[in-house]
This record gives structure tokens, C-alpha cells and sequence, in this order.
């Protein structure tokens, strides 16, 4: 199960359920929604809830994502000034890919994107440079053009005027997986990050896990829905803009 | 499934502050009391805000929470023989640390007030818990190396014992003061008895027992610990897997009264990495990697900040579970048997000078 998300099968949404009805029951949280896939979000589902459906953003219940922000809000860098983000995918829609960049960037930044100046370059890459509101800056490569079979590349780096992070290890370009087996057939990589969840893809795992966070804690419906929709809106004219090679430029309230 | 009841004791173990979000997360826990060793832990465990009441006394804690089904026993390891015997007694099941004891007959008395009591008796041994370790049980089992011929492994930390000093103390730790071997200052009781993981692992991924294991200390690196902080150890086991273990304090560590952030001196404080090889490919595994990293404060160090913490949920998952079901821990004082007189069976062949067999 755990390479299927990565050789581009569909999500097990049946076991994603079962999973998040079995947290849900452990932690004494209603379930009050269910997972249904959705291809045209970013995310691969949606949240189905008595209000209606809910956008999920899994990559800020991701646990490197999780770490960073920490290192951001608890001080441990200070003034941050620039973040460097990147992915390369094979198979994905380049607005997916730069979806979830956005609002991590914004995320960490605790602004909003204010300019973009995107360059795209055969419909698979987008090298981006954004512009915050409070001035800090971004550059964002997105990239759909792994050969198939490959395994995503991506890295953030959050420079400060008191130190860097990154979820990549110094002296590395690629991520590094937990348990590397060698064997006649070759070598293998394998990366377990969630025992409760131990099984699932990392797209599986993260989903669950947003939405059982919005589950248990509902305020996160409207913060959510709220920055999934400007982040989708940039995305659109970041890219419509590139087309034009002009900047796309944000008021306060889109 | 009625939450269990639940409490902490002592509370001067490194793996102390590790328990509170679970327990107070765990739908299946309620954690309503602790009492600690002295008025030092207590005042460090308030530190921490969890919102239940803490204790100096354990009688106190028990007569004022009589409903109290189970204990975790954050303590060092001299304590344990009285506190599990105090348990048994008031029939309250239990969470030890890694190590009940280095004393085989203490260890033995244990055993038989546990079955006395019909009580659950599981041991802190969190690696099991960790979503890498399942993952190379799996492979293993699975025959992705086939017969496993070698395994080599860490367990190494930063030390301990300038937060939690009875880790440093030979009798706290070990039991009693036995000198690593003639000619010697340090004794008995430092980074080989906060290192029990890998040769619980071993047991584990081999289904084997040891048979020999040869051990050699090094100059600490901390001269002035009364106890090892560097030691090797290699053997076999009874299969005739060979192996090879670092379970020392290698990583330098800043001398903080309160374990946080800028602890570390070398970027990771804690490292368990396991080589398998078997007859059909080799295993690799960083069993707390990979992480995210920074240079920021306190120290300006290059810093790995852990992404893995899953350990203490699926332990304190396992213990509920028994004490409802009436099962068996993985790790229950007569498996963790062999392990110890392991352990122990290192520290004869640091005195003695030659490899010593583990009976």
C-alpha cells in the first residue's frame, strides 16, 4: 500500500475511513464526516460533513511541515526573510504542485502572497519567485516532469536572520528514506512515518490525519476553506499572468 | 472500553515527560494522579502544566485515589523491586522502565509478585512502537534478506545523567557499586543500562537467544562520571547470527538541569541504527530518521529536530489493551529475562577481558 500514492493508483478512501473512524474512537472525537475522493483537488479527497464539503490542506498536519512551522513560531530562527521551496513530481497537474506550495508558503510565513512573477516552461514547470505582505520572499520550483516510476523530490528551506531549516539533511539533494534494502533485485527504499497509520501512503496517512484534525477541531473548517480558496485563486492567475510574462498582483482580500 | 485508571510514580526517569501528552490525549487513559520522587521532580513536572495532581507521597496518592488500576513507574532502577512489589499488592498493574533491575534475584522476586498478583507487568522497551522497527520486522519476516547471518547496531545518545542524575550513580542504576574491572575507578551502571533496545531487537528480529558477547570500555569521554559512558560490544547468538553494538553516550551533550532546546552538542542526540545482513541482501535503517533540521537557538548548532514520536502512543495502546483483554505484553518481565543477563554477561567480559557466555 505504502508506494501505491507514488505509482499513481488511486487512494484506498474505503481504508482511509476505517482509519479515521479507528482515531476518531481512540481519541473521543465524533465522526462527524467522511473521506471522498476528488481528483481535482490538490489533496486527491475532500471531507464530507454535515455543512457541506470541506477543502483539506494535509500538508500542515504533515510532521516535517509541523516541525518547520514550530521552528517559525516558537523563535528557534528568527526574522525569517526567504523561502525556498521546491518539487518534482511525475504525472501531477502543475497547479496541483504549486497548490500546495502556496499555502505552505503563506502558512510559514504567517502572510500573505502578495506578487508572483512565475516563468512556465512547457506546461510541467513553474519556476516562481513570490513577494509576502510582510516582505519576505519566496522562490517556488514546481516541475511534473519526473520520468514515471520516479519518487517525488522536494525540499523547503526557511532562511532566517537567525538560522536556516530544512526538511533535507545538509550535503543532500534527494530525500533520504528510513530503511534502504539491497538485494538481488535491486535497492529498495522505505519510509514509515505514522505507526497508527502504518501502512498507508504518505498521501493517504496525511489526508487522514487533516481530517481528523478538522474533526477534532472544527474551527479549522472556515480557516481552511478560506485559504485553500485564495491559495487557488493565486494559482490560476500566477499562471494565467506567466502566459503573459506580467506579475500577478494581490489585494489584501481576494 | 472504560478508560483505564491511571498514575505516574516518581517521575525522575528520562522518559518521564515523554508519557504526558499520551496520557492525556488517550481516550482510553484517565491519568488522575501522580506522586514524585521529591520536591526537585515536582517542581520540574509542574513545569510542564498537565493539570493533574502530583504528590510526594504514594501512599498519599493511592489512599486519596483509591481507583487507581495502573501505574507508570518513572523511576530509577533501584526502586523498582519495592515499587512493582507495592503494586502487586495493591493489585494496581504496571509500566516499568527499560530496566527492572540488573539483580537476578531481584528480578525473580518480581516475577513472582506479578504472577502472585495476576497483575500486567510491561516493560518500556518503545522501540517496538516505532513505524520503522515494524517496517524492518516486516521485511524480515518476509524473507527480503532471507536468513539473517549478521546484525550490527547503535543505540547512542547524548548522556543523560546532568538532568537525571541517579543515571550516573553506580547503586541507583545498577544496583549496587561493582567496578568495570581491577584497576578501574568507573563501575557498573552508565550507558550500557540506558542502551537495552538493541539487544531486545536482536531477540526480536532473530528469534534467537545469546549465546557469548565480548565486551570492551573505552576512556569516557566524560572523565569525571563515576560510571562507562563508551563501550563496544560484539558476539553471537545461539543461531549463530554474529553481531556488533555501540550502545554508548557518544554524542556530547550541554549540561542542562532540564532536558530542552539547545540539550544537544552534536546535531543528533539520539541514534538506534540497524545493519541486517542476510543471506539474500542487506537492511539499512535509521529508526528515528529521516528528520527536519536548523541552526537556530538557543545555540546556533546545526540541530536535527525529530519528526518520529510515535512510540509512547502504541506502548501505552498495548498496555491498555492488556490489562482490559487480560493479555500478554511483547515485553513482559520473562522475555525481557534473557535480555538482562545479556546486558550483564557485557559487563563480566569488561572484567574479566574475554568474551563471556550469557547463561
Amino acid at each position: 500500500m505504502a508506494q501505491r500514492a507514488r505509482r499513481g493508483i488511486e487512494m484506498d478512501v474505503e481504508g482511509m475511513n476505517t482509519a479515521l473512524r479507528r482515531l476518531c474512537d481512540k481519541y473521543g472525537v465524533a465522526v462527524d464526516g467522511r473521506l471522498v475522493a476528488d481528483a481535482e483537488l490538490a489533496a486527491g479527497v475532500r471531507l464530507e460533513m454535515v455543512g457541506g464539503a470541506v477543502s483539506l490542506l494535509p500538508w500542515r498536519v504533515e510532521r516535517r511541515f509541523a516541525e518547520l512551522k514550530k521552528l517559525i513560531d516558537g523563535k528557534t530562527l528568527e526574522e525569517v526573510s526567504t523561502l525556498r521551496f521546491a518539487v518534482m513530481r511525475n504525472g501531477a497537474r502543475l497547479g496541483h504542485l504549486l497548490y500546495r506550495e502556496f499555502d505552505l508558503c503563506e502558512w510559514m510565513a504567517g502572510a500573505s502572497i502578495r506578487k508572483t512573477f512565475a516563468v512556465v516552461a512547457g506546461g510541467k514547470v513553474a519556476n516562481v519567485i513570490v513577494t509576502f505582505a510582510n516582505g519576505m520572499s519566496a522562490s517556488v520550483e514546481c516541475s511534473a516532469a519526473l520520468p514515471e516510476g520516479a519518487a517525488e523530490i522536494d525540499r523547503h528551506e526557511i532562511i532566517a536572520r537567525r538560522g536556516v531549516a530544512c526538511d533535507r539533511v545538509v550535503d543532500t539533494q534527494v530525500p533520504q528514506a528510513s530503511i534502504y534494502a539491497f538485494t538481488a533485485d535491486g535497492t529498495k527504499t522505505y519510509t514509515d512515518t505514522d505507526a497508527e497509520l502504518f501502512g498507508f501512503s504518505d498521501a493517504e496517512i496525511w489526508a487522514v490525519r487533516a481530517a481528523f484534525a478538522v474533526l477534532k477541531a472544527p474551527a479549522l473548517v472556515a480557516e481552511w476553506k478560506k485559504a485553500g480558496c485564495d491559495v487557488k485563486e493565486k494559482v490560476m492567475q500566477t499562471l494565467a499572468c506567466a502566459e503573459t510574462c506580467v506579475p500577478a498582483v494581490f489585494s489584501e482580500e481576494i | 472500553m472504560k478508560p483505564v485508571k491511571i498514575a505516574m510514580m516518581s517521575l525522575t526517569h528520562g522518559h518521564t515527560r515523554k508519557y504526558y501528552q499520551t496520557l492525556l490525549e488517550n481516550a482510553k487513559l484517565d491519568w488522575v494522579a501522580s506522586c514524585a520522587e521529591d520536591q526537585s521532580a515536582k517542581e520540574t513536572y509542574e513545569l510542564y502544566q498537565t493539570g493533574v495532581p502530583c504528590y510526594l507521597s504514594a501512599n498519599e496518592m493511592f489512599e486519596r485515589h483509591p481507583d487507581i488500576e495502573a501505574v507508570v513507574l518513572a523511576s530509577a532502577n533501584d526502586k523498582h523491586l519495592a515499587q512493582v512489589q507495592d503494586c502487586a499488592r495493591r493489585g494496581v498493574h504496571v509500566l516499568s522502565m527499560k530496566i527492572p533491575t540488573f539483580d537476578m534475584s531481584e528480578y525473580d522476586a518480581m516475577i513472582a509478585a506479578v504472577d502472585k498478583a495476576g497483575i500486567v507487568c510491561q516493560i518500556e522497551l518503545e522501540m517496538h512502537y516505532n513505524p520503522v522497527v515494524h517496517r524492518l520486522k516486516k521485511l524480515i519476516a518476509e524473507g527480503t534478506v532471507g536468513k539473517i547471518v549478521s546484525v550490527q547496531a547503535t543505540n547512542i545518545t547524548l548522556s543523560p545523567v546532568w538532568a537525571f542524575p541517579w543515571q550516573g550513580v553506580p547503586e541507583a542504576s545498577y544496583g549496587r557499586r561493582v567496578p568495570l574491572k581491577a584497576g578501574d575507578a568507573r563501575c557498573r551502571g552508565g550507558a550500557l543500562c540506558d542502551h537495552p533496545h538493541i539487544f531486545d531487537l536482536v531477540r526480536h528480529l532473530t528469534g534467537a537467544d545469546f549465546d557469548f558477547v565480548y565486551s570492551s570500555v573505552a576512556p569516557n569521554l566524560r572523565p569525571e562520571l563515576q560510571v562507562e559512558d563508551m563501550l563496544l560490544v560484539n558476539g553471537k547468538l545461539k543461531d549463530g547470527t554474529a553481531f556488533l553494538f555501540d550502545p554508548s553516550w557518544s554524542r556530547m551533550e550541554e549540561r542542562l538541569k532540564v532536558p530542552g532546546p539547545g540539550w544537544e552538542v552534536f546535531p543528533k542526540r539520539m541514534e538506534v541504527n540497524v545493519t541486517v545482513v542476510g543471506e539474500k541482501g542487506t537492511l539499512v535503517c535509521d529508526c528515528f530518521g529521516p528528520n527536519v533540521y536548523h541552526n537556530g537557538a538557543p545555540n546556533d548548532r546545526y540541530t536535527v529536530q525529530y519528526t518520529y514520536f510515535d512510540e509512547w502512543i502504541g506502548m501505552i495502546d498495548e498496555f491498555v489493551g492488556c490489562i482490559r483483554e487480560g493479555k500478554e505484553p511483547l515485553i513482559n518481565l520473562r522475555w525481557h529475562r534473557p535480555t538482562l543477563a545479556a546486558m550483564n554477561a557485557c559487563y563480566d567480559s569488561v572484567a574479566s577481558g574475554g568474551p563471556c557466555v550469557v547463561s
